[in-house]
């Protein structure tokens, strides 16, 4: 303040609604950059892709039978691989030392994402008959995006496709040969507890994997 | 001291000469340094051992079922991975910002990227040959008979090529963080849609690269007869044709190269695609025959020569032969075929000897299925020839389990063979399930009691509920019930008699009802 303005009142009595509201634009603008940078919205294109591929191969497909679960599978496969993608950094190591809200902002995106995968396929398997139900496409795909998040973790999000992908190549022998581990569970009934458990495990270790650590990139 | 009268340094040792390889070699040798493949073989390594060598250990080491496997459970897993890790490295240069940097060395942009893929390709074969190799090596410690089966392997290996060409060219085109997934996804899509397609007959889904001999099951080909390379050698054409059209298509831009690349780029790609449509076309004419599938442009006739082995046989009252890869099975064969066998023995028209053979017949079925011919007796004298492929192979089950489906299935096709009912209507009434014949006819009413009275007598099937097999109108239904009693409940020697004495009259249909004894 110079001496002309002294014996005049500032302009903000209060400077607090003002700083909260700013806060709040600064949050919404680093969100919508974290989101660019890890191309949420092609994710999401892709993810509508997944369920618009879903309906059209639920229309076409037999009712039962090894087809009706694996192409479905494949689907959810696909949706999570791409999820686990968009936990790749673009700015390394830069990023991680200053980005004081990195953890929150994955959890948020992978969080997001996996809803928006789940809301699409199972809009996209309404009045469909999906083998499993909805009960079995959340179970199978919160699996797959686990293995995405883990795989993400320990080779990095432009690999992160290798855990669900790889994962369904031994998930498709398992459905014709009916193996009963519960690790394998998209080969289990979507009632099967121990099945979901495992899914649930791998889901929550992913989320939390990739939270704290990020996905480092090994390989570029 | 100085410098000047120093004494001389000791000349250094002569370093061996370094071999100077050519460009092209040195620009492979880097890429094969920088490739991520070796990283992925133990994962790749991994997923041969659960979707391909555990169930080939879990069936028993023959030759044609475990090489089967290397092709259709192998490729499933590899493919969509390795189309994914290829188009990883096509999109490297895009992904790490260096394009416009590698884009003006002297090498042509088309040359680094040949390189780049073969330098995938030769990793991704390493690991597949080295894990079928693993496959083959133990299976040879095990098998008793046969050889390695080469022509799974070849198609497998060209599909690992086309699978790094098709997602090597996706990233090169299409460079972005979802293209390596998306490059996977879509390959397990399209092998799913083959399969449906396969399933939904349409012919040229033959040329699906997992499809080992179309419905034939493993231990259908590739024993009596070489296992027929028609089908596999259309699907090489198409897999190299795809191969060369993509690795090609991506030699075609005007930044790939000088004018002769792009000329050759383009008759490369004109040539892959000519070839892939041609394995297509092929494909489309091929046919189910006994020993596998059939391609007409592609058959050697040589092929159908049966192989050559000495079998090993059962001195029972008709002598069993089998194939000596099914020795183990032996036992349970003449424990379900000797009681009736030795019933039918001497009489005329009956087998001098049983011969296992691989199919006696064999039909096209919708879904993808295929039905198969039972045991024949035909020849002078006559043989039985007896399949028994699609069952149960030789360490599998149990040996009552397989005595009595031996029994209860080829038993009473056998005898129905023998008193010369019709086959359909032969396997009908042996089985009990005649109640589905509304009317076999007078004609056949004295085979059919006949037959079933041996079937009975012989304990080769269940009786229906209540004790009771009916047969034809209700009206002969009784008469044939008090048929087939009064032949099961006659001592065995006076079968034998009865029927060495009119056997041949009762297969010409000219026996009533009621001269059955």
């Amino acid at each position: 303040m110079t001496t002309a303005g002294v014996g005049h009142p500032p302009r903000h009595a209060d400077p607090a609604p003002r700083l909260r509201a700013g806060r709040w634009l600064a949050g919404l603008r680093l969100a919508r950059l974290y989101a660019v940078s890890r191309r949420v919205a092609t994710c999401l294109i892709v993810l509508i892709a997944c369920a618009v591929a879903l309906r059209t191969a639920l229309h076409w497909l037999p009712r039962s039978g090894v087809y009706a679960r694996q192409i479905p599978l494949t689907i959810e496969a696909g949706a999570a691989a791409v999820i686990g993608v968009t936990a790749d950094s673009p700015f390394g190591e830069p990023e991680r030392v200053a980005g004081r809200w990195l953890p929150y902002l994955r959890l948020a995106a992978a969080v997001a994402l996996t809803g928006a995968a789940l809301g699409l396929l199972a809009a996209g398997s309404a009045s469909q008959p999906l083998a499993g139900g909805t009960p079995g496409l959340l179970r199978d795909l919160a699996g797959f995006t686990g293995l995405a998040f883990l795989a993400g973790a320990a080779l990095g999000g432009a690999l992160a496709w290798i855990g669900p992908l790889g994962y369904l190549a031994i998930t498709l022998p398992a459905l014709a040969g009916h193996w009963s581990t519960p690790w394998v569970w998209p080969a289990r009934p979507p009632h099967d507890h121990g099945a979901a458990v495992c899914a649930g495990l791998v889901f929550v270790a992913g989320l939390a994997l990739v939270t704290v650590r990020g996905a480092r990139a090994w390989f570029r | 001291m100085t410098a000047a009268t120093a004494p001389a340094a000791p000349p250094a040792p002569a370093r061996p000469a370094r071999i100077t390889l050519p460009a092209p070699a040195r620009l492979l040798r880097l890429e094969l340094r920088r490739s991520i493949m070796p990283w992925l073989a133990p994962l790749l390594a991994v997923l041969f051992w659960l979707t391909t060598y555990r169930p080939a250990m879990a069936n028993p080491p023959f030759w044609n079922v475990r090489s089967g496997m290397v092709q259709s459970h192998a490729m499933l897993a590899f493919a969509p991975l390795l189309a994914g890790a290829a188009a990883w490295a096509g999109s490297r240069d895009r992904r790490r910002g260096v394009a416009d940097l590698v884009g003006m060395t002297a090498l042509p942009p088309w040359a680094r990227q040949v390189a780049a893929w073969a330098a995938t390709t030769c990793w991704a074969e390493a690991v597949y040959l080295a894990c079928v190799t693993v496959l083959y090596v133990v299976t040879a410690h095990q098998a008793a008979w046969g050889g390695p089966l080469l022509w799974p392997v070849a198609v497998g290996a060209t599909f690992v090529a086309a699978s790094c060409a098709i997602g090597f060219a996706a990233g090169v085109l299409l460079p972005g963080r979802f293209t390596a997934p998306l490059a996977a996804f879509v390959m397990f899509l399209a092998l799913a849609g083959g399969a449906f397609a396969l399933q939904a007959n349409i012919s040229y889904a033959q040329i699906w690269p997992l499809n080992v001999q179309g419905a034939f099951p493993a231990d259908a080909y590739g024993i009596f007869y070489p296992y027929l390379p028609d089908l596999p050698i259309a699907q090489l054409l198409f897999l190299a044709g795809l191969t060369a059209a993509a690795l090609g298509g991506l030699g075609l831009p005007a930044a790939a190269g000088g004018r002769w690349l792009r000329a050759i780029a383009a008759a490369m790609t004109a040539a892959g695609l000519a070839a892939a449509g041609t394995g297509v076309a092929l494909a489309g004419t091929a046919r189910l025959e006994a020993h596998g599938i059939v391609i007409p442009a592609l058959h050697d006739a040589a092929s159908d020569r049966p192989t050559s082995y000495t079998p090993v046989c059962a001195h029972t009252a008709i002598p069993i032969c089998l194939h000596p890869s099914y020795r183990a099975l032996l036992p349970d064969v003449t424990a379900a075929l000797g009681p009736a066998l030795s019933q039918v023995a001497g009489l005329p028209g009956a087998p001098v000897r049983v011969t296992q053979v691989a199919l006696t017949s064999v039909q096209a079925e919708p879904s993808n299925g295929i039905a198969f011919g039972g045991p024949v007796i035909s020849g002078r004298p006559p043989v039985l020839y007896l399949p028994l492929a699609g069952g149960t192979l030789p360490g599998q089950g149990t040996a009552s389990a397989i005595t009595e489906n031996l029994r209860e299935q080829d038993g009473p096709v056998i005898l129905s063979a023998l008193v010369g009912l019709p086959g359909e209507l032969g396997a009908q009434a042996g089985s009990g399930a005649a109640e589905a014949t509304p009317n076999p006819g007078s004609r056949h009413a004295a085979q059919v009691a006949v037959l079933d009275g041996l079937v009975k007598a012989l304990g080769m099937v269940q009786s229906a509920p209540g004790g009771r097999i009916q047969h034809g109108t209700p009206s002969g239904a009784n008469q044939e019930l008090a048929a087939t009693r009064r032949f099961a409940a006659l001592p065995a020697a006076a079968r034998h008699a009865w029927l060495a004495t009119h056997l041949a009259a009762l297969r010409a249909g000219r026996i009533p009802l009621s001269e059955v004894p």
